[in-house]
């Protein structure tokens, strides 16, 4: 299997080539036998990597280590979903995942579009057939899961302990959807160019790929934060790290998009700023790949060093070579097809949210490649951390929280000032009185308090929109208020689910305003019996009594743990345990650093956050102890996100929709019968 | 007004065209240059302990500490652990004690700060010693005001440039203004739509 799954891979790289070559070479001719053979190849390349991947995953399943990766990432005692999410867990199977998902991608759009787009669709597929090029070439000749080692080991080094994590066999995957997903509208965006097909068409074929990739960024990025959040045990959940923020990027590009693209389709305008948009979502999915695997940054998220950087940044910059130069010269044919009449509109609303957004993007890319610059003119590399991504993009996210809730209350095309008064006055009056009770009762955190100000604004904005559909839905057709609300998100999926995510954002900020409130008890030292005092954010008293340090054996890992009895205001809350944790291989020898399995007993209002840092003397427990204020909110939030994204997807509301522009209903023609 | 011919002639484009090239060729060199030269970290790698250097300045006895403990760990807070972690001195020292960097350096810190020094005199000390490398954030001055002007430059650039454009789309009417016009009258007299219908109809075929 695993000779068939290499050669496969060799296969599937000619085939690619065929694939690409013979698409352009059919666009360009208008034969319709070439574009037939480049789709065919397409499905060709999707079956043989989809072989690859299958020989590759019986390597690791069988415990084969004549194979390097599968000898340098798994063992013989590494449960079975973990041996799987090997799979993703090194550089060259994460590659080869990478093309498996593209491949399929590619033919999912090709069956799909088999009667649709067809003058952009040879171009499409030729597009995806260099992707898939690209990929495959580099897993041949730089980063192959296949490379044999010299002699066979009796054992493999085992997986990295801090990625044996339910999150972590589930976060990276959709990140890699998220990605490639992005592939696809780069490909439509390619041929609409190459084509000058720039009407709606290519848009209704790129918006809800978009929406794909944008919800499984979300997904992937919320799962990555509560990954780091339960596991590196540092307490909290976002760091600002190179490999974060190249995930960050495309999500925060793909957002614009889906904001701006309402515009084209309803007014026709920012024609340009959308093709450049999904171009940049595709161009930074490969460059956050070039970050985390050419080694040009450090990261704690890095995979090791490899000259596979090389490739990326070469395919980097012929990508945007051609991204450039087809944009430049299509200027216009990109030309927008209405103006904006008010500065105070949706259109001009959503321009606003653009200009944050991808302010926000290049404020998180400039930093992140900052210490790069810094080196090549200063010759020091330095550190652009938390505390400069913290001072640069907390404004602009509260920018742009404002204007989330500011852009649904404004009309299309003009907005009267009958119309502002009778939309702003019941949502500014919540963040108003929320931000006066929340001064009363002793907030003085400025950014805290706007945040909650702006938190409160838009959750009226989105509760009287709701509100107002429902009421409405109720007068005109008798229904109850729970019919009222299901149906009036049912028949206006884009806009409701729309609003459910601006929900989960509004829950995701008013989380992240909490954590300026956490405490944190760094350095206590417990002896057994002992117990350790403290206050959390809302004024009630904590101890912490140390139960003992308990040791043993489980699975594939020696454990030390502690075990903290809790008190709130006198009233027993429970233990709550953490672990040091040493991995072992199957003869019991240790592998990698000790780990550490912190111990998080959660309510609405707050986590307490116990870290087992190490055991000192005799059986004394070195803790850190934090109140994190409001933490589960950004999973609830994460989790609106998606449900959001997901009534936006659903099929059905596209369908019902009229395109852009007018509805031309057409007579019946009368049968020639009737004519006579 | 109907005047289509190009906005952005050849000469702008060729000027974005050599820009582009250019920032490219200084990138491109650099980013290769530094990919060679830095190894990533990767979490299933050891931690780099001989990154450490001990920090220390001469001795001073019969001085009283300026610095508190709860200075002493914001100071901690702004201080990057060199073991190859993310995250800061005082995070990381109350995190693991596997890290074979950040509890050495809370120890120097310990020193310096019963000898009497002042945080500024620590992070300096700290600063000679590992360079700018070892602050989680650049000092803003000199070349690092960059870091933090650009992204407000940039966003202040794109919003006036969008201010720009709006302006000139208002003294301007749309490209095919006529045509958008005549949208919401697309329903039109009976003779209107009848030979519409025949037009689509005819299209279509």
């Amino acid at each position: 299997m695993i000779l068939v799954g290499e050669l496969a891979l060799w296969v599937a790289l000619l085939m690619a080539a065929w694939c690409a070559t013979v698409s352009f070479a059919g666009g360009k001719l208008q034969r319709a036998d070439l574009i037939a053979s480049g789709e065919r190849a397409a499905y060709a390349t999707g079956v043989l990597v989809i072989v690859a991947s299958a020989g590759l995953l019986t390597a690791i399943l069988t415990h084969d280590f004549s194979l390097k990766y599968v000898a340098s990432f798994t063992s013989t005692n590494l449960p079975t979903v973990y041996l799987i999410a090997s799979f993703w867990g090194g550089q060259a199977g994460s590659l080869l995942f990478w093309t498996l998902i593209l491949a399929v991608f590619t033919g999912i759009t090709v069956f799909g579009n088999r009667a649709r787009n067809r003058v952009l669709m040879p171009y499409v597929t030729g597009t995806l057939g260099v992707l898939l090029l690209f990929f495959l070439a580099t897993i041949c000749f730089s980063s192959s899961p296949y490379e044999r080692l010299d002699w066979i080991p009796a054992e493999g080094r085992g997986m990295n302990p801090q990625l044996q994590n339910p999150g972590m066999a589930i976060h990276p995957p959709n990140l890699y959807f998220g990605f490639v997903a992005t592939h696809i509208p780069f490909a439509f965006v390619i041929a609409a160019l190459i084509t000058r097909q720039l009407d709606s068409d290519w848009l209704a074929a790129v918006r809800r790929w978009a929406l794909l990739s944008w919800l499984f960024l979300t997904v992937g990025i919320v799962l990555g934060m509560w990954w780091a959040y339960v596991e590196l045990g540092w307490g909290g959940y976002w760091a600002w790290d190179p490999v974060e923020n190249s995930s960050l990027l495309p999500w925060l590009t793909q957002t614009a998009f889906l904001h701006s693209v309402m515009i084209q389709e309803k007014r026709g305008m920012l024609r340009k700023w959308n093709v450049t948009l999904v171009a940049a979502s595709f161009l930074l999915a490969i460059l956050g790949t070039f970050i985390t695997r050419s080694g040009v940054i450090s990261s704690v998220h890095a995979f090791a060093t490899s000259d596979i950087g090389n490739w990326f940044l070469t395919f980097l910059v012929v990508a945007i070579a051609v991204s450039a130069y087809l944009v430049t010269t299509r200027l216009r044919d990109l030309e927008a097809k209405a103006h904006l009449e008010s500065m105070v509109s949706r259109e001009a609303a959503f321009l606003y949210n653009n200009v944050a957004l991808v302010g926000i993007a290049f404020s998180v890319l400039w930093g992140t490649l900052f210490p790069i610059l810094s080196e090549a003119v200063k010759g020091e590399k330095i550190t652009v951390g938390q505390p400069f991504f913290n001072a640069v993009n907390i404004p602009l996210g509260l920018f742009l929280l404002a204007l989330t809730g500011i852009g649904p209350l404004i009309a299309w095309r003009r907005a009267s000032v009958a119309n502002l008064r009778r939309q702003f006055v019941i949502p500014v009056a919540t963040g108003v009185v929320a931000g006066v009770l929340l001064l009363a009762l002793g907030m003085r955190d400025g950014y805290a308090l706007v945040a909650y100000v702006l938190a409160f604004f838009v959750a009226g904005t989105i509760a009287q929109e709701f509100a107002r559909g429902t009421r409405a839905r109720r007068s005109m057709y008798g229904e109850g208020i729970g019919a009222a609300l299901f149906r009036l998100v049912a028949r206006n999926r884009r806009r409701y689910g729309g609003y459910i995510v601006h929900a989960g954002i509004v829950l995701m900020f008013a989380a992240f305003a909490g954590m300026a409130f956490r405490k944190v008890h760094g350095d206590v030292r417990l002896g057994p019996g002992e117990t350790f005092r403290a206050s959390d954010p809302y004024g009630r008293e904590w101890t912490f009594t140390n139960q003992g340090i308990s040791e043993f054996k489980a699975l594939n890992r020696e454990v030390s743990a502690v075990s903290l009895a809790t008190t709130m205001d006198g009233r027993p809350q429970g233990l709550m345990k953490s672990e040091k944790r040493q991995h072992v291989d199957s003869r019991g020898a240790p592998t990698f650093e000790p780990s550490t399995e912190v111990g998080i007993a959660t309510t609405a209002k707050q986590d307490v956050y116990v870290v087992l840092a190490g055991i000192v003397g005799d059986n004394v427990a070195s803790l850190s102890i934090t109140f994190n204020p409001l933490v589960i909110w950004v999973w609830v939030g994460g989790a609106l996100m998606a449900i959001g994204g997901l009534i936006v997807m659903w099929p059905l509301a596209d369908r019902r929709r009229a395109q852009s522009g007018y509805i031309a209903t057409l007579r019946p023609e009368p049968l020639p019968s009737a004519a006579t | 007004m109907g005047d289509h011919s190009p906005r952005i002639g050849t000469s702008r484009r060729v000027f974005l065209a050599n820009l582009g090239i250019g920032a490219l060729g200084v990138l491109i060199p650099t980013a290769v240059r530094a990919q060679s030269r830095q190894p990533a970290q990767t979490m299933s790698g050891p931690m780099r302990g001989e990154a450490y250097i001990r920090v220390s300045l001469p001795e001073r006895t019969g001085v009283t500490p300026k610095v508190s403990l709860e200075q002493r760990d914001d100071l901690e807070k702004h201080l990057k652990c060199q073991c190859g972690c993310p995250l800061d001195i005082y995070t990381c020292r109350t995190t693991d004690f596997a890290c074979p960097v950040s509890p050495k350096v809370h120890a120097d810190i310990q020193t310096l700060i019963a000898s009497g020094y002042s945080e500024a005199e620590i992070r300096d000390a700290f600063v000679a010693a590992y360079g700018e490398r070892v602050l989680t954030a650049p000092k803003p001055q000199g070349f690092n005001l960059l870091a933090y002007v650009a992204p407000f430059a940039a966003i202040a650039s794109f919003g006036a440039f969008a201010a720009w454009i709006i302006h000139r789309w208002r003294k301007e009417p749309p490209v095919d203004a006529d045509a958008f016009a005549r949208i919401p009258q697309a329903g039109g007299t009976a003779d209107e739509l009848a030979r519409l219908d025949a037009a689509v109809r005819n299209d279509d075929r």
